[in-house]
């Protein structure tokens, strides 16, 4: 008997405090919006499934959850406190990504740049609500709306603050459908929204080739930091593009980025155990990753508009906010606001550009912020 | 430690600017370099070109379902003959199409001037959009066919 009361007594059930529950209804929620909504479901599922795993309560000491030595879920979680899973997922993005029409319109690469104003306005808020400078700028860098680059800064400087960043980037990323489009409309009239951009000129396969090692060697000499992230991404594009090493890409942008993926997203959401998860900081966290994100979405849209007063081919200011690089969730966006006022309109390809931008600008923004902070 | 403060304590105001700063002027020079590669591109291929004394005027085969060779050099100003040459290709595309497909296929059997003629059909309708960027072919009936000749 006294056996049976012991094996209860470890058992989840008894050992759940509401932390748990709470969590548990979390990962529920992620795994709805996933699997019914089709929001993000690539990212979604995995983190929401791991949320349900790292809630499991079990009895502490015997190895088995993320924070415990020598448990499974730690040494899957080594990828993420490393930077190795963002890195790799890189390499897939970049063998994934088409700079062409980048290429074609270098002019929509500024876009990408203006939308990462959130990143910096997010770290005023932080240090002023009380954040530390490390943990500043690790909330901050949710809004470069990307969930590897936030991984990995946080991994760099603030650590413990992985899962709710984490967590907080990935939603807001599978957000983008109930929070840009209010903000677009917001700021654009509908003569704005209705403008058709220019044909793209048709780009050479040796553009295409030679510019991720131009893209290399600007992005990463002005911010050496950026190399884990922006060097394995030109590299991935390299091998798209270069023509001679199909099969390596073709892995890169299949089997190696879903791996890679899988395992960030379930130990990113098994790190949210409640207890450690559902904390003060972690509202925080979220209240700022919303104003990070709305403010590079606005900084985009509007940047747009004031370069429409000294260009002769206008652009639709809705592309500003596709240079958030939560790819290509927010390209898509653009695209169906812009085709919700004129079906004729298609948008896809230019947003698209911007997208691409800002997957550099953020990776260049986490290099710069880390570089800024390394000896704090 | 909280508010304005806290900014200046730690920095802020100087990293927020820096930082903003640095990533716009490296995405500007980025833009910069890339909007000249092509030209630069082109400078290299002409001076190449320059090189060779005698250039060997090519000849153009026909592609192997042998739409390359019966395409006439300039721009055809007849949309009726266009849909007679591209339909036979459209068709192997399917019924709905990305334009970018249907531009590889031309650009693949040399027809000239590719972007204007799928200009000039999607304007004349005959070309249409299916939302998403897919397309759809719709040749002019014999009707529509007197009325693009009047056109």
């Amino acid at each position: 008997m006294d056996l049976l009361f012991q094996f209860l007594s470890n058992t989840g059930y008894y050992l759940a405090d509401y932390r748990n529950v709470i969590m548990i209804v979390v990962g529920s929620v992620f795994l709805y919006l996933g699997t019914a909504k089709h929001y993000e479901p690539l990212l979604l599922v995995p983190i929401g499934f791991g949320i349900l795993v790292g809630n499991v309560p079990f009895f502490k000491g015997f190895g088995l959850g993320i924070y415990e030595n020598n448990s499974v879920l730690h040494y899957l979680y080594f990828g993420v406190v490393t930077g190795l899973y963002p890195s790799i997922i890189f390499l897939g993005l970049g063998a994934m990504t088409d700079f062409s029409s980048l290429l074609a319109r270098p002019v929509l690469m500024l876009l990408g740049a203006a939308a990462q104003m959130g990143i910096f306005f997010t770290l005023l808020g932080a240090l002023a609500l009380g954040f530390l400078p490390k943990e500043a700028a690790s909330i901050a860098i949710i809004g470069g709306a990307d969930g590897p680059t936030s991984i990995f800064l946080t991994a760099k400087l603030a650590p413990h603050l992985i899962g709710p960043i984490a967590i907080a980037a990935y939603s807001y990323m599978a957000l983008i459908p109930v929070i840009q489009p209010p903000i677009m409309r917001l700021l654009t009239t509908r003569k704005e929204r209705l403008i058709h951009m220019a044909e793209l000129r048709l780009v050479s396969k040796k553009e295409r080739i030679i510019f991720p090692a131009v893209g290399l060697f600007l992005c990463c000499f002005l911010a050496p930091a950026s190399i884990p992230l922006l060097g394995t991404f030109f590299f991935g594009n390299f091998l798209k593009e270069c023509g001679v090493t199909d099969r390596l890409a073709q892995t890169a942008r299949t089997a190696i980025i879903d791996t890679a993926t899988i395992f960030l997203g379930i130990t990113v959401g098994a790190s949210t155990q409640g207890d450690v998860f559902l904390t003060t900081k972690s509202v925080g966290i979220f209240f700022l990753g919303a104003v990070a994100f709305s403010i590079a979405t606005a900084s985009g849209v509007i940047f747009a508009k004031i370069m429409n007063f000294f260009l002769k081919d206008k652009i639709n200011p809705l592309l500003g906010a596709a240079g958030v690089s939560a790819v290509p969730g927010s390209a898509r966006e653009v695209h169906l606001v812009g085709q919700s006022e004129d079906p004729e309109n298609y948008l896809l390809m230019h947003a698209m550009a911007c997208n691409s931008s800002g997957v550099i600008g953020s990776a260049i923004c986490a290099g710069i912020l880390w570089s800024f902070l390394v000896g704090f | 430690m909280y508010g304005l403060k806290a900014i200046s304590i730690y920095n802020g105001w100087a990293m927020a600017f820096a930082g903003a700063l640095i990533v716009f002027s490296g995405l500007v020079v980025l833009s910069l370099v890339i909007s000249q590669l092509h030209k630069v591109l082109m400078f290299f291929e002409k001076k190449s070109a320059a090189v060779q004394s005698c250039p060997e005027i090519p000849v153009v085969e026909p592609s192997e379902d042998g739409f390359g060779c019966l395409l006439p050099e300039p721009f055809p100003a007849d949309l009726n003959e266009i849909v007679e040459l591209y339909t036979p290709l459209v068709e192997t595309l399917g019924e709905s199409f990305c334009l970018s497909e249907l531009y590889e296929i031309l650009r693949k059997n040399n027809f000239p001037h590719p972007h204007l003629t799928l200009t000039a059909l999607r304007e004349s309708k005959i070309l249409i959009p299916d939302g998403d960027g897919v397309f759809t072919w719709n040749p002019p009936t014999e009707h529509d066919d007197n009325k693009l000749d009047e056109g």
